[in-house]
């Protein structure tokens, strides 16, 4: 059996004296879509940040492929896992491309120039996103969506093994939520994304990571994980869930949550 | 275009020197200039002028001018913040401070030893502002900015009371230092200037990538494996060691740091090799013109450098600004 791509154990962090996350424990397998998902303040940010090295847990560990992450170089870790984030602050007049090129930073070294090769890879990339006509624009003239699929057009240069995405549907129309993450499906390699809208982690993921008060309150399919009782409990709404088809047809089908409003919990 | 750059601005400079070497106080044909760079006869009045007086101010110029604004271009990159400059972080203050205090209390005026003053000041409030900003370990970006603003008030507030208990000829000499000159080159230390503005050169273009990956914000830097705190502190650390031996050379040169990266970019994108390329060297040949303006504007006197390159800059830069407006209007 191969070791699990991503293992966590015992995680816990704390910023100051506040507790964000404490004792967490879960694994996830290679080629696995995750959603993460849970309400505001539950600690998702604080969790993809210990994931992709950002910050230092303050007790356990996460291994990546079975290495402590700490153990890596930040290179090195750099050409197994790529992150698209929220929000990209840009000054300067960055163009697409430029932004896009920084993909290739990890795999080069000090004295090792851009080659035609990755040149071919940032255009490929460029494109696979459907923003060729627009690569010389300026960062800072991009829409949102064109922003994040600019993002994911720099993770795929990035070459990663892994895609870690913190909410980058947050603020999008739905066409973009959906072209995004059917774009960082299409890479092929392992993704974990917090979401926030429920209904699309259900549709697009493998499985859900439930996260409230900085525990981990469930993990599974989508199908055993969203029901009436977790959406009360761990979200405070009322509300139905059926099943419709997924996306292949050999698919058990897709939770779908119908809302109910006006209702006090 | 791209391509024709670098050579474009090469030629420039070396145009610019020859010319810069020919003209001031006697005027001098190429010809003679060649003759002096050439075969030096020290024995010939016009030869001497040439290779002992021009040449050395002439280079001082140039590489003050790059070293300014590469150390621009470092600290608006590593800060975010296009408003960065060289002395936002008060290296000249100190500089000014360490002159002051020389030449206040205990009446020196010697230009080696000034120039040793200002580069003491500067190294105190380089160490001050590192100590200060990095104290827990990280630098946020915030604090780096309010810390230099902070002490450059420190160091003028010492440096103004210091001038207020001298006499009016110390005033006079530390005023003439603060505003800038080359007039103290010598072939003795340009080496130094010339030695850390090409290294701080190589430095910022194998750094590149990691510098611009910093464009996109700290986290995102970090996710393409850039050490962001230490490479922030080795930039600034850089771009302080940069100004202070500029400052101790020449004295107080503002502006050009903050300006030359943004003509720049108007023309070519920073992250580029030849961007970078290109903002050294029209940051050296921009201060060759000044230096030729301050020698040659007014008949037999020096004009203080600050002076001019914050007057033409100034002016250069507004219209700049205008014009770009104006196209991107149309």
């Amino acid at each position: 059996m191969t070791s699990p791509q991503i293992s966590v154990h015992n995680l816990s962090l704390t910023l100051g004296d506040k507790p964000i996350l404490s004792a967490l424990n879960f694994t996830i397998a290679r080629g696995q879509f995750i959603g993460l998902i849970g309400p505001n303040g539950a600690g998702k940010s604080s969790l993809l940040r210990c994931l992709y090295r950002y910050w230092q847990p303050s007790q356990g560990s996460v291994r990546y492929a079975g290495k402590l992450v700490s153990d890596y170089s930040r290179r090195d870790y750099a050409r197994q896992v790529a992150v698209v984030l929220q929000e990209i602050p840009s000054q300067f007049n960055l163009a697409l491309s430029e932004v896009v090129a920084m993909g290739v930073t990890p795999h080069k070294t000090l004295f090792r120039a851009v080659n035609a090769d990755d040149k071919q890879r940032i255009l490929e990339a460029i494109e696979r996103v459907g923003l060729s006509h627009k690569a010389q624009q300026a960062f800072d003239s991009l829409s949102g969506g064109e922003k994040q699929r600019a993002m994911i057009a720099r993770a795929m240069v990035q070459q990663p093994d892994l895609l870690i995405m913190d909410e980058p549907t947050s603020h999008l129309d739905v066409k973009y939520q959906i072209q995004i993450m059917e774009l960082a499906k299409a890479m092929g390699v392992t993704v974990i994304a917090s979401f926030h809208d429920l209904n699309l982690a259900a549709a697009l993921s493998d499985e859900l990571l439930v996260l409230a008060q900085g525990k981990l309150m469930a993990q599974g399919t989508p199908l055993d994980i969203i029901t009436p009782d977790l959406l009360s409990d761990i979200f405070g709404v009322c509300a139905e869930v059926e099943t419709v088809p997924g996306l292949h047809s050999s698919a058990p089908g897709v939770p779908h949550i119908r809302y109910h409003y006006g209702y006090q919990l | 275009m791209r391509v024709l750059l670098i050579p474009g601005l090469i030629f420039a400079c070396m145009f610019s020197l020859l010319s810069a070497l020919s003209v001031g106080a006697v005027s001098l044909s190429w010809g003679e200039v060649w003759q002096a760079l050439s075969s030096y006869d020290s024995s010939i009045l016009s030869q001497k002028i040439v290779v002992e007086l021009r040449l050395p101010r002439t280079l001082l110029a140039f590489f003050a001018g790059a070293g300014l604004a590469i150390a621009g271009l470092i600290l608006q990159t590593v800060t975010r913040n296009p408003l960065a400059d060289p002395y936002l972080f008060g290296i000249s203050s100190g500089a000014s401070f360490g002159v002051v205090l020389l030449v206040a209390l205990f009446g020196v005026q010697s230009a080696l030893a000034l120039s040793g003053a200002a580069f003491a000041g500067s190294a105190v409030a380089m160490s001050l502002l590192l100590l200060i900003a990095f104290h827990k370990g990280t630098a946020l970006v915030e604090n780096m900015l309010l810390s230099g603003v902070a002490l450059t008030f420190l160091f003028s507030a010492f440096t103004s009371l210091l001038l207020y208990w001298s006499d009016p000829q110390a005033i006079s000499a530390i005023i003439f230092w603060s505003l800038g000159s080359f007039s103290r080159a010598d072939w003795q230390w340009l080496w130094l200037p010339a030695l850390v503005v090409s290294l701080g050169c190589v430095l910022m273009l194998l750094m590149r990538r990691s510098l611009n990956a910093l464009l996109v914000g700290d986290e995102s830097a970090v996710t393409l494996g850039v050490n962001v705190h230490r490479l922030r502190l080795g930039m600034l650390i850089l771009a302080s060691i940069l100004t202070a031996v500029i400052v101790a050379a020449c004295g107080g040169v503002g502006f050009v740091g903050l300006m030359i990266p943004h003509i720049v970019r108007f023309f070519i994108s920073q992250v580029r090799t030849v961007g970078m390329l290109a903002t050294a060297l029209s940051g050296g040949l921009m201060m060759l013109w000044v230096d030729v303006l301050a020698r040659t504007l007014i008949d037999n006197q020096e004009l203080p450098i600050g002076v001019i390159t914050s007057a033409i800059g100034s002016v250069f830069f507004l219209s700049l600004l205008i014009a770009k407006k104006r196209a991107a209007s149309i």
